[in-house]
């Protein structure tokens, strides 16, 4: 299985767009909380709680691009039909995808802590600079709270992303689909539920309820909380990583 | 050593693969023909475990494909040189390929060399020409050193310097005691490089022999005759029960092709009429020619006249 991870790890970074991604996904939240930082007006009145917000939102645009990261390492081996050559060497399949998820998931972690806290410190100190007393500590703000939420939601979004990936096998649907899937898709079931009497219809959007979860604003009865809400979501995800991997199984590579 | 049993891959309810059994013996070249459609790569996807077979076996030195453990170090693979990401380097295909099943670093090197592309090793895959494609192909089937080497059309796109080194390539991995397995389309390169013919036509296997059994059972060799008296060794030859034609306009040819008897007896009986020869040789058909006639009702696509 070692083997395997080397392989899928040396796949990942010996192609450029998959750099280009990485840095375009670090840098975001550091560019917005920088510019929120260098112009916003009334910086005395920005509070840590603000920030941790700035940047976990922000945030959520850097895990869709890893998340979209993870469908084209996928998606890309059938469209150019190394998957053949993939399967060839490695004839568990199960082992391939188990590897792209697992260097998914420490990928995913190591570039979404470093854009965490990257986003932070250059925020908070501008906006220091400029007047602003934000500090890590501050009573009510559990940035550390956030920040192992969003990991965490980062590493089911890129299960997430896998599993449809090896479902669909096409890349640009699939990346399609996981950036619409909780801004158009879950909404439309949203609606449709609440239409037909469903009550609290949107709490159950597996993507939306554990993006909402991220918030350091207290969660309200309307939403999962928390970890109801990562396990939610991380169970779909896996269910859907589940049933990409036996249909991989099942199909003609 | 391959030994493929009663494989059969259907798709829907076209069987694509039909009872298929053959083997595939160390030390030689063992050619893979067929017509196109025939089932001769879905053959080779299902002999690794890439299409899932619905009956039949094929193990490799008596172990199937599924249960090896580093599977590059068994069987050398080569079924389409243009899976490839366009945006990784060659070196960094071989890299990842290497890595898959534990083989170090050096061998990508060394593999590199071999198939001369050391020098481009660095440059993006999308721009290798399918000559220089093919020579990645073959050098990530040689990666792990393995005993079965398969290759699927790897002489597509290559020059004919390119040509002649993968036809002695595969010699030399043939004398080196390992299986090889090649497909091709191009029967003249195969007569050269293949000693032993496995031929398919709508997934059924048609024949197992040596090319030169095969050549010999699926062609006529005739004797070709150059004479004033033609006429008469003709008439001769007709009475022996042998068939015969002229070659250009009868009525002014001096040479005809006679099938049906030896040599020798062409020219015995040509001393015996007092004809003088001009010219008395063996006339024998090719790979092609046999390959086409005995593959005459399996064709799935035919052209049309070209006049």
């Amino acid at each position: 299985m070692i083997s395997v991870l080397r392989a899928e790890w040396t796949k990942v970074r010996t192609v450029r767009v998959h750099w280009i991604l990485v840095i375009v996904a670090m840098a975001f939240p550091t560019v917005v909380a920088a510019l929120v930082g260098t112009f916003n007006p009334n910086p005395q009145w920005v509070y840590s709680r603000d920030l941790v917000d700035i940047v976990s939102g922000v945030g959520v645009v850097s895990l869709l691009l890893l998340a979209s990261l993870w469908v084209i390492n996928l998606t890309s081996e059938y469209s150019h039909g190394t998957i053949r050559v993939t399967y060839a060497a490695v004839p568990a399949r199960w082992k391939v995808l188990l590897a792209k998820a697992t260097v998914g998931t420490l990928v995913t972690l190591v570039v979404m802590s470093v854009t965490f806290w990257l986003a932070w410190f250059v925020g908070s100190t501008i906006l220091n600079g400029r007047g602003a007393s934000i500090r890590l500590g501050d009573q009510g703000v559990d940035a550390g709270g956030v920040f192992v939420s969003l990991l965490a939601l980062a590493v089911i979004v890129s299960w997430f992303a896998l599993g449809l990936g090896a479902i669909i096998r096409n890349s640009p649907a699939s990346v399609v689909v996981v950036l619409l899937w909780p801004l158009l898709i879950e909404n439309l079931v949203a609606l449709a539920l609440t239409l037909a009497g469903v009550e609290s219809a949107s709490k159950w959007m597996p993507y939306q309820s554990a993006i909402q979860a991220v918030s350091s604003a207290d969660p309200s009865p309307d939403v999962l909380g928390r970890p109801e809400a990562q396990l939610y979501f991380g169970a779909v995800a896996l269910g859907l990583l589940l049933i990409g991997g036996l249909l991989d199984r099942r199909r003609d590579a | 050593m391959i030994d493929v049993e009663g494989l059969t891959k259907r798709f829907g309810r076209h069987t694509a693969v039909d009872s298929l059994s053959f083997s595939v013996a160390e030390g030689r070249v063992t050619g893979f023909l067929g017509p196109n459609g025939s089932g001769k790569s879905t053959t080779m996807r299902c002999m690794v475990g890439l299409d899932h077979v619905d009956a039949g076996e094929v193990r490799f030195d008596g172990q199937h494909y599924g249960s090896l453990r580093r599977p590059l170090e068994s069987v050398g693979l080569l079924l389409d040189a243009s899976y490839v990401h366009p945006a990784r380097s060659g070196r960094n295909h071989l890299r990842w390929l290497a890595a898959s099943n534990g083989i170090g670093k050096q061998r990508v090197e060394e593999v590199l060399a071999l198939v001369g592309l050391t020098d481009v090793a660095s440059k993006r895959l999308k721009n290798y020409s399918l000559g220089m494609k093919q020579r990645l192909g073959l050098a990530a089937a040689l990666l792990g050193d393995p005993a079965t080497v398969i290759l699927d059309e790897p002489a597509n796109g290559l020059d004919p310097e390119g040509i002649r080194w993968i036809r002695d390539m595969l010699r030399f991995l043939a004398s080196e005691g390992r299986a090889v397995l090649v497909s091709s389309h191009q029967l003249s390169e195969m007569s050269l490089m293949a000693q032993e013919l496995v031929v398919i036509g709508r997934g059924r296997l048609i024949d197992q022999c040596s090319v030169h059994d095969f050549v010999r059972r699926n062609t006529t060799t005739r004797v070709r005759v150059r004479s004033p008296q033609v006429g008469e060794i003709l008439r001769q030859m007709r009475t022996l029960g042998a068939t015969g034609e002229y070659v250009g306009d009868s009525a002014v040819s001096d040479t005809a092709l006679i099938a049906g008897v030896s040599m020798v007896t062409v020219g015995e009986t040509a001393a015996k009429v007092g004809a003088v020869l001009h010219e008395l040789s063996e006339v024998s058909e090719s790979l092609e020619d046999a390959f086409l006639a005995v593959t005459a009702d399996d064709q799935e696509y035919r052209s049309g006249n070209a006049s």
